[in-house]
Parts: C-alpha cells; structure tokens; sequence
C-alpha cells in the first residue's frame, strides 16, 4: 500500500503545479479565438534565384522586421514557416489592409535620368498620366463624396486617347479599369525614356517625411550616404538645364518625374539630400518612409494567405467552444458513472486530472491555442476514456470469471495494456504527420491531439490504477458490486 | 453496398461540370475571400435581405485596383444568409486586404449597419490553395503507411493489410457521405476534413487493433479451434467494449455538433461518420475477412 500512496502523493504533486503553472502562464489564445488578423506571405523566386532557401528567408524577414517595427504594432509577431513563407500576426488588429501594403512591396527605389533627345515624347506621356490620374481621383469614393459619378468622360475621347498607345479596349470595361490600363501603358513608356538607375535605396542613410509648405500632401525625404550625395550631385548636373526629368522609380512604378534648374550646371545638387514630392498623403508618405528605412526587400513577396476576426466573432468561439466541451464531457462522465460504477466515478476524477494536466502543458510549453486545437482537445479526452473503458472491461471479465477483486484490477491492467498502447501509439503517428506535413491551423489540432494522447497514456494507466488502488483500501468500497451489477457475479463469490 | 454508394457519389461530383471532382473543394483548396458580416440588429428583427439582392449590390461595387492586375467582378459571388438573415457569408475571389475591405466598406453602406467586431475575412491565394491541397494529400498517404508498418511490426502482414482495408473502408464512406452532401447540399470540403480523415484513420486503427489484439492473446488457449471460431469468441468478447469506446467518442462529438457553432460543425460531422463507421468496419469487417486471409497463408 506505501508504493501506493507514493504515487498518489506524486499525482497530487503534479495536480497542484499544474495548476500553479496554469494560474501564473495562463493560456495562449489563437486569432481566432481572440480576434484580430493573420497574414501569409511566399517570398518569390526572382532573376538568378530559382529556388528561395532559408538564408534569403532569413534576409526577407529582416526587411519585414523592420519595416514592421516602423508601423509601431503592438504585439505582433512575424515568423518562418518552411522554406519560403512568413506568417504576421497581428492580434487585435481588423484591418490588415495596411500592413499588407507596406510589408507586401519590394520597395526598391530607384533614380534614373531621362535618355537624351526624347524630350518631346515624354511631354506626351507625363501630360496623358496627370490628365488620366486626375479623372481617376475624382471618380474614386472619399469619405466627403461616397459615391462619385462612374463616368467623367466621353467614349470617344477616351477611345481617341488611348488609340496612339496601341491599347485595345474591351466594350464591357469600366471608364475606370480603362484609366488604369492606359495609365499601365503610360509607365511602361516613361520607364523606357529613363537611362539606367545610377543611384537607389541602398544609398539611403534615412528617410523622413514632411508637409509640404503648399497644399495639403506630404513629401518624402532622403538622406544619402557619402557616395549616394556624389552620384546624385552627378546625376542631377548631368540633366540640369536641359529640361530632361529626374524619375524617381519605385517597384518599376514612375512616381515622381523631376526638372533640376540651370543654377545646378556645375555641380549638381549637393548636400546628400532630396524630397520626392509624389502627392503623397500623410499615410501614404509614412508608408513609404517606413519601407525606405527598413530597406528593399531581396526578393518579392507575394501575400497569399489573409485572415481577420472579429474580437466578438473569437469571443463567440471561445463560448461555443467551451459550451461544447462542457456538454461532451458531461455526457461522458454520466456515461462512465453509469456503466462503470465505482471505477466509472474514479475515471471522472482522473479525467478532471487528465484536462487539468492537458491545459498545463499547454500553457507550459505555450501552445497557442485554436479552433482546431480545441477540437483536438475534446477528441483526445474521448480518446482518453477509451483506455480506461478497455481496462474496465477487462476487469469486470476477470470478476465475471470468479477471480478476487484485487487480483482481477491489477490482471485487467496489465492485460489491456498492449491494446491501449498500441491504438495510442498510431494515433500519435497520425499526429506526427499531420504536424509535419500539415499547416497552420492543421498543425493546431496535431499538436494538441499529440499531446493528449501521450498524457492520456500516463494518466489511464497511472492515475486510475493508483486513484483505484487506494480507494481498495477501505474495506467498505471494496465489494465486487461496486463494480457491475450482482447478477453478473459467479454466485461462489 | 455502402461503398457502392459512396463511389457513385464521388464519381457524381466528379461529372458534375460545376464540381469536376470528387468532393467539393473549399475556400482552402481552390483559393478565394470569404467574408462574413454581422448585421447591427437582433435575430429575427433584421430587415429582409435577399440573397439576390446582395449579389446584384456586389456586382455594382468598384474596387481599388492592385498593382497590373484588373479588379475582379463580383456579381456572381456566393452568398450565404445564416441566422435568420443577421450573418451574412459571401464566398469571392480572391481580393487584397484593400479591396476585402472595400468590400465591407461598401456594403455596410448600402445594405445597412454592420458591427465590425464580428466580421472576418479570410483569403487564401490560388497557389496556396494547390500547396494545402498537395500538403492534405501527402500527410494522408504518409499516415496510412506509417500506421500499416508499425501493425505490420507488433502483429505481421496479413493484420496490416486487413487494418488497411478497414481504414480505407472508412475514409472511403466518410468521403462518399460527404461527396453526396456536396452534391445535394453544396457542402465543402476544407483542409480540416482531411484532418478528419487522418484522425478516423488512426481511429479506426485503434479500434481494430483492440479486436486483433485479443485474437492473437487467446491463439495460444484456443490454437485448437479453426480461425473463424478464434475469431468469433474475440468478437464476442471484445464487442461491449467496441461499441463503448466509439461512444464515448462520440459524446465530446455531439457536444462539438451541437453546441460548437458553425466553424467546426462539419469537421464534427465528418469525425463522427467516420468513427461510427470504424466501429462497424473493425467488428465486423476486419474479423470477418480475417479467416479467408489467413487460410490462404496459411496453406
């Protein structure tokens, strides 16, 4: 009996730390249980890469890092998953809108002087892009006018306008899908006006942003480094003068196109500083200061995957979550007490241990709990009471056999064990290729399911035994009717 | 019979040019925005809305273009009217962050009131969706051929291939039901029902292996007696204890079904299928199969 109350001591033990830990750790709770947005991004294979691998990974997310220490989140976390994907969260945050657009660009910057003698075409076009960017501004819905006309042109001269550019228009297009396609072509040519980029991101020491003294829209400052200040000092006093543009080119996009004045012939803009002033909103111009600090990413990155909840939404998870485990678990308690009796009320409690112990580990090893994860947990219980419904069904067939009870507990133990064992060990084989080869919220449930299996190994052939064992102690519970009805009993007994 | 029925479902699906497979895939598999709405008003008291009404606004909404790409149409965008018309699930194409939430934006103006706290959106890019696809269909062969060595390790082949076509009898129904709700009542499938699958695999494992278990324990007592008469006093024995331990499953699962909400109603329903035909497949499929195998290795 002392070896007994040894174990009982031990179990005790745990009970109470596990509750400690449970108390101080508390429990991670997914996104979807407490709101708040989700993104995946796959880092793109691009010019000589092939194949991306875990080093650019690594530098990809750098980049990310800071540009998302630039948007000032609380809270959020930015991880690797496999070889080529990043996965942001950003708990309480419903509009991931934001962060998409700042995380989701290359943001390589470049500078690039107009070739020579293509000063009449590039007239043209920049004249077409502020015509085709204005009207595109007024149709576009602003919080003072919701719903602006549709349409601000005539076909015909849309049609005329964008016939010299070779673009063939669909009947069915809206004058705005039109405006953007026309624009399209517009970049396309300006960028084929520029010489090569002399100067980029890379030469930047800082970034900065501020109103500019007309108007309400923001420019973008630089700040270049030694060698950047000489190569734009170069490149401005290349074009001073002649009436050529300065682009300022950002992921392939013309956004800014320049003049430099005959007073920098000698030497160019000196200083090692400049502004683009692209009509920049005051988010708009955070944005890109944030991206330009952090720097261009090495590779592209594409966002495949975006989730957002609601905090009433995960409140509503977690309610319906607990209400069913509530309800599932009760039914099987009542089921066991039932059917099983004495030992039936013994798993009850073991069970109460088991959950007690599952959310410890948990908080422990700080799993972050999901949907999915909590649909492991309530499965595994059930798992869980199958061990111990072999074991008692091995010992009411040893009683029925006319053994002692004692004897017919310790032989019920031992001979269900290999069945126990074995249908565990192939669930937990399930759950290793589940959590291997699975993702995201697939992941969850294998990891909470794996857990619970391998917890329920130790608690059905541990706990139960030794709660069982001690309960023997006192004579009065220890009749063979505590365990199944009396008519089932070999009379002898 | 079962089977039977389970193929002609799938390989309904499959002709079904709408579907042209053997389930119907999910938002996870074949990429897109799901969004879901919560209507600012009590259940029951919402004004009406009709499914063609929200379709005709989405097919009129203008959204920000992204990058070179042209802005989806949306006019024939599922919808789905849930909780007497309070939450409202449209199933898109896949949008940018922006352009979800111009969705949102715009409809919250011209269909009413919305409250924010309980909208989600959810989109999963094309290309994911093949990923998780591919990822679902690797992790479901893997876990068959892990589980068929380690019974082929502690029992011997025979056991293995019979637990294998115990299994594969089970995931074959559990997708056969699910191909004929797909059919009759355009339910999906999503990578959580193939976690399902990979769990009622392992179940349905565990369950014919305590029937196994049993028949080679009294093999030594009972070599005398032909396999079938092996086979039938194990069945016998270890049958209460089958149908318990499927029940006992079963209940967390009904909770799940009835109290868990809609995220994981289906993914219950699937486990639950699944684990209710396990128990009959591991009492009486695996036992009954198991005489005709072992006489043929044996002579």
């Amino acid at each position: 009996m002392g070896r007994q109350q040894g174990w009982f001591a031990f179990i005790l033990a745990l009970a109470i730390s596990a509750a400690v830990i449970l108390y101080t750790n508390g429990l991670r709770l997914g996104l979807d249980l407490r709101g708040g947005s989700q993104l995946t991004l796959q880092v793109m294979p691009a010019g000589a890469i092939k194949q991306v691998d875990r080093q650019q990974l690594e530098a990809v997310k750098d980049v990310l890092d800071r540009r998302i220490n630039g948007l000032g989140v609380a809270e959020s976390t930015l991880q690797t998953v496999g070889n080529d994907q990043l996965v942001l969260q950003l708990p309480g945050e419903q509009d991931p809108s934001r962060a998409a657009k700042v995380l989701g660009t290359t943001a390589l910057l470049e500078f690039r002087a107009q070739k020579p003698g293509t000063e009449k075409q590039m007239q043209g076009l920049l004249t077409l892009k502020r015509q085709a960017e204005s009207i595109l501004a007024a149709t576009r819905p602003t919080p003072e006018t919701p719903s602006p006309p549709a349409s601000l042109l005539k076909a015909a001269d849309l049609a005329k306008a964008m016939a010299p550019l070779g673009i063939k228009v669909s009947p069915t297009a809206s004058e705005a899908d039109q405006l953007d396609q026309l624009l399209n072509e517009v970049n396309r040519r300006i960028l084929s006006l520029y010489g090569p980029p002399l100067l980029t991101g890379r030469d930047l020491t800082s970034a900065g942003r501020q109103q500019q003294s007309s108007g309400n829209s923001w420019e973008v400052t630089l700040g270049f480094d030694r060698a950047g200040g000489e190569k734009f000092a170069g490149l401005t006093q290349s074009i001073a003068g002649t009436g050529r543009v300065l682009g300022i080119v950002l992921d392939g996009r013309s956004i800014s196109e320049a003049t430099v004045g005959p007073q920098f012939k000698t030497a160019g803009i000196t200083g090692g500083s400049a502004s683009i002033s692209g009509n920049f909103t005051a988010e708009a111009a955070r944005d890109l200061e944030v991206q330009l600090r952090g720097g261009s990413l090495p590779l592209p990155v594409k966002i495949v995957e975006v989730k957002s909840v609601g905090p009433s939404l995960g409140a509503e998870n977690i309610r319906t979550s607990l209400l069913a485990g509530s309800a599932g678990l009760g039914l099987v308690a009542l089921f066991m007490a039932v059917v099983y009796r004495l030992p039936g009320i013994v798993s009850v409690l073991t069970l109460s241990l088991y959950a007690l112990f599952n959310l410890a580990i948990y908080s422990a090893l700080q799993v972050t709990l999901t949907l999915p994860g909590i649909a492991g947990f309530i499965l595994s219980v059930g798992m869980a009471v199958d061990a111990n419904v072999l074991i008692f069904e091995r010992v009411k067939e040893e009683l029925r056999s006319g053994n002692t009870l004692i004897r017919s507990i310790d032989t019920g133990f031992s001979l269900a064990f290999s069945s126990i064992f074995d249908g565990h060990f192939t669930g937990l084989i399930s759950c290793l290729a589940l959590f291997f080869l699975g993702t995201g919220l697939v992941k969850g449930f294998a990891v909470t399911l794996f857990i619970g299996l391998a917890l329920s190994l130790f608690t059905a052939l541990t706990c139960t035994r030794t709660l069982l064992r001690l309960l023997m102690s006192y004579p009065g519970l220890r009749r063979p009717t505590n365990f199944l009805p009396a008519r089932q009993l070999p009379s002898a007994l | 019979m079962a089977c039977t029925l389970s193929l002609l479902g799938m390989v309904l699906c499959w002709l079904n040019p709408t579907i042209a497979a053997p389930l119907l895939p999910g938002l996870d598999f074949t990429g897109g925005t799901q969004i879901q709405l919560e209507r600012a008003c009590a259940p029951g008291a919402c004004s009406a809305l009709t499914v063609a009404q929200i379709q005709a606004q989405l097919g009129g909404l203008t959204l920000p273009q992204e990058g070179q790409d042209r802005s989806p149409n949306l006019s024939s965008s599922g919808v789905q009217l849930l909780d007497a018309g309070k939450t409202v699930v449209l199933r898109l194409p896949a949008l940018s962050p922006d352009q979800g939430r111009a969705v949102v934006d715009q409809f919250s103006a011209r269909l009413g009131p919305l409250r924010t706290e309980g909208t989600a959106i959810n989109t999963i890019g094309p290309t994911l969706g093949s990923r998780l696809l591919q990822a679902s269909l690797i992790s479901l062969l893997v876990s068959f051929a892990a589980i068929a060595a380690y019974i082929s390790f502690r029992y011997n082949g025979v056991f293995a291939f019979l637990a294998l076509v115990c299994l594969a009898h089970d995931v074959l129904i559990t997708c056969g039901v699910f191909a004929w709700l797909g059919l009759l009542r355009g339910v999906e499938v999503d990578s959580l029902f193939t976690v399902s699958l990979i769990t009622v695999a392992g179940y349905s494992v565990t369950d014919t292996v305590v029937v196994y278990d049993r028949i080679r324990e009294q093999s030594k007592s009972l070599a005398q007696l032909p396999v079938s008469e092996q086979v039938d006093v194990a069945v016998d024995a270890t049958l209460t204890r089958s149908l318990y331990t499927s029940l006992t499953t079963l209940l967390p699962l009904f909770g799940l079904i009835f109290f868990g909400g809609s995220s994981l109603f289906w993914f219950a329903v699937a486990l639950a299928i699944g684990i209710a035909v396990g128990s009959w497949s591991s009492i009486g499929l695996a036992p009954t199969l198991l005489p005709l195998f072992s006489a043929r290795s044996a002579r």
